[in-house]
């Protein structure tokens, strides 16, 4: 019996600690896509070629403020060095560091006025290194021509065109091509389900006019396929778990009619009927299930802290639902691996009392 | 009035004859030893008469019931209500007291009583070990609680199979008397023995030989071909 209510603790610990992980894995992934970068842009409307800050601003509260990971303004204009051209991005690094977390930046993001994150291609091109100089020039929004000297505060390298870039702070940026109160685009890091963000984004597009909310499709259709595998995969392991402990409990409560088949006989023989003997056997094994799946719902706990704290690096959130559910599941599939059992403890013939047969 | 009458059986295990065309009647408050060698029957006659077995031809008729076609169900609650059963290796439940095993029977007969319980230990003599484990008991104070459990319902018969074969001298005396004394108190009884003795005390003892009745003796040791059939 002691096999069969460890086979109940563990089943119903695995079962309970899956399913909570189970439960939580969106959540703990969603944090860990963010990693991915940006999956919302917030371009402008129409055929505008900008979007008023404030509006940007407007659209960004329609986000839970603990769901904002972060949000980078960009403005883009065209600039040279050494009469070679290069395209220019103004933002605001602290958000950029947070919505692009992948960029590898060699030396450090810019921290003061007159300092630039220059993208791979840029340095090749120029030679130049962290702590280096060059001068940028161009025309500004006026057209009127600019020359100012910055210092490589970094290096960047994404992969991707940024490499191609020269990052500056929106207040370089503007002193250099005059303030307009405007941005390209806002670039934001949402932490939130693809469905979520669809209707983020429809409400936004319906509410702000200035605004565009476009998802990255690249990044939010990456983590609708990597979630689904992950739930189906835990699905699968729960379902071949349960199905092992109903195996275990099966064997061991045949193992126990076995053992026990002298008595069921003399029960049998002094008039207990099949259903007070169904009852009895069906009655231990559903008290087990219940006494295994109290043991379960804390170890699963347990089990699932620990899955959550080495694989996601955070806590898990405690679901009191999941007590119930994995004493009710427990008991179940405990009385439903009693039946095979409870039938061949009723096919007991009493005789077998008689001359010890 | 007899009790038991059995007519024509015969019980048959493929091609072999384990009872073949057994006529007999027993009266009420009857004691009746049944003797014979090994595979003369009598393991199949107790478990057709206990309601364990049903017979391959014939009639049993119990209490004025005939058994001999009766559904398993109603095979249990013939046990229940008309037979105490007494075993040769007692057969308790060895993490039950004495007074539980007793009351076992009275669990699955109607309501466990416990004070009634207690006095079926005290008729065998048992009620100061009324609390011990069977494993804290003697073999022949074993033998009287597997007594008290077959008497606790007030049986029409109780069928005993080798009671005193696995007892001293000493416990034998003391089953002896008290079967003694549920047969002064009217009890019918049906003792399976192979012991002369034991069967000695009888009324009548039924000689089973390859599943037919061989002979049947009188207590006072003359062949009693009257109660042939």
């Amino acid at each position: 019996m002691f096999t069969a209510l460890l086979a109940v603790a563990i089943g119903a610990t695995v079962l309970s600690g899956l399913v909570t992980v189970y439960y939580d894995i969106p959540r703990q992934m969603m944090r860990e896509f963010r990693s991915y970068g940006a999956n919302l842009i917030l371009a402008p409307s129409g055929g505008a070629a900008s979007l008023p800050a404030g509006e940007a601003e407007r659209a960004l509260r329609y986000f839970p403020a603990e769901s904002v990971v972060g949000a980078a303004p960009y403005r883009y204009k065209a600039a040279k060095i050494n009469e070679q051209p290069f395209m220019l991005a103004g933002t605001d690094p602290a958000q950029a560091r947070k919505t692009s977390p992948y960029w590898f930046v060699n030396g450090e993001w810019p921290q003061a006025r007159g300092d630039a994150l220059i993208g791979q291609n840029v340095a090749d091109t120029i030679r130049l290194a962290p702590g280096g100089e060059f001068t940028l020039t161009g025309l500004n929004s006026e057209g009127e021509g600019f020359s100012r000297d910055f210092r490589v505060s970094g290096i960047v390298q994404t992969g991707g065109t940024e490499e191609a870039f020269i990052f500056v702070s929106l207040a370089d940026f503007d002193g250099l091509i005059g303030e307009t109160g405007e941005f390209d685009l806002v670039e934001c890091s949402i932490s939130a389900s693809a469905d979520e963000l669809q209707g983020f984004a429809e409400q936004i597009a319906e509410d702000v006019p200035g605004v565009t909310p476009r998802l990255v499709r690249r990044v939010t259709q990456s983590e609708v396929t990597v979630l689904a595998k992950l739930q189906s995969l835990v699905y699968l392991v729960t379902v071949i778990v349960l199905l092992l402990t109903m195996i275990c409990v099966a064997t061991t409560m045949m193992a126990v009619v076995a053992e026990r088949r002298q008595e069921i006989g003399l029960k049998k023989a002094l008039g207990a009927a099949n259903r007070s003997v169904a009852a009895e056997f069906l009655g231990e094994g559903m008290f087990l299930g219940g006494l295994g799946g109290v043991l379960g719902s804390a170890l699963g706990f347990a089990f699932a802290q620990t899955v959550s704290v080495n694989v996601f690096h955070r806590p898990i959130a405690f679901q009191p639902l999941f007590i119930p559910a994995t004493l009710a599941v427990s008991v179940v599939i405990t009385a439903l691996a009693s039946l095979i059992p409870v039938r061949s403890a009723t096919d007991v013939d009493p005789a077998v009392v008689l001359r010890g047969e | 009035m007899n009790l038991l009458e059995l007519n024509g059986v015969s019980k048959v295990y493929g091609s072999i004859y384990a009872l073949r065309n057994i006529d007999l009647a027993v009266e009420r408050g009857e004691w009746l030893a049944i003797m014979g060698p090994s595979g003369s029957g009598k393991t199949t006659m107790m478990n057709i008469v206990g309601g364990m077995d049903k017979p391959s031809s014939g009639t049993v008729i119990l209490d004025g019931v005939d058994i001999s076609k009766e559904s398993a169900k109603n095979l249990t609650a013939i046990r229940r209500d008309k037979i105490g059963l007494i075993f040769q290796q007692f057969h308790l439940i060895n993490y039950l007291s004495a007074l539980e095993n007793v009351m076992v029977a009275q669990y699955y007969h109607s309501l466990p009583d416990e004070k009634e319980a207690l006095e079926a230990l005290e008729r065998v003599g048992l009620q100061d070990r009324a609390k011990h484990l069977p494993s804290q008991l003697s073999g022949g104070e074993q033998q009287r609680v597997c007594i008290a459990r077959a008497l606790i319902n007030y049986p029409a018969l109780i069928l005993a199979d080798e009671p005193t074969g696995n007892l001293d001298e000493t416990n034998e005396g003391i089953v002896m008397d008290i079967f003694k004394q549920l047969h002064r108190d009217g009890s019918t009884i049906i003792v399976v023995t192979h012991d002369p003795e034991v069967a000695e005390e009888a009324q009548r003892t039924v000689v089973l030989e390859h599943g037919k009745v061989a002979r049947i003796v009188a207590a006072n040791g003359e062949a009693a071909a009257y109660y042939e059939k």
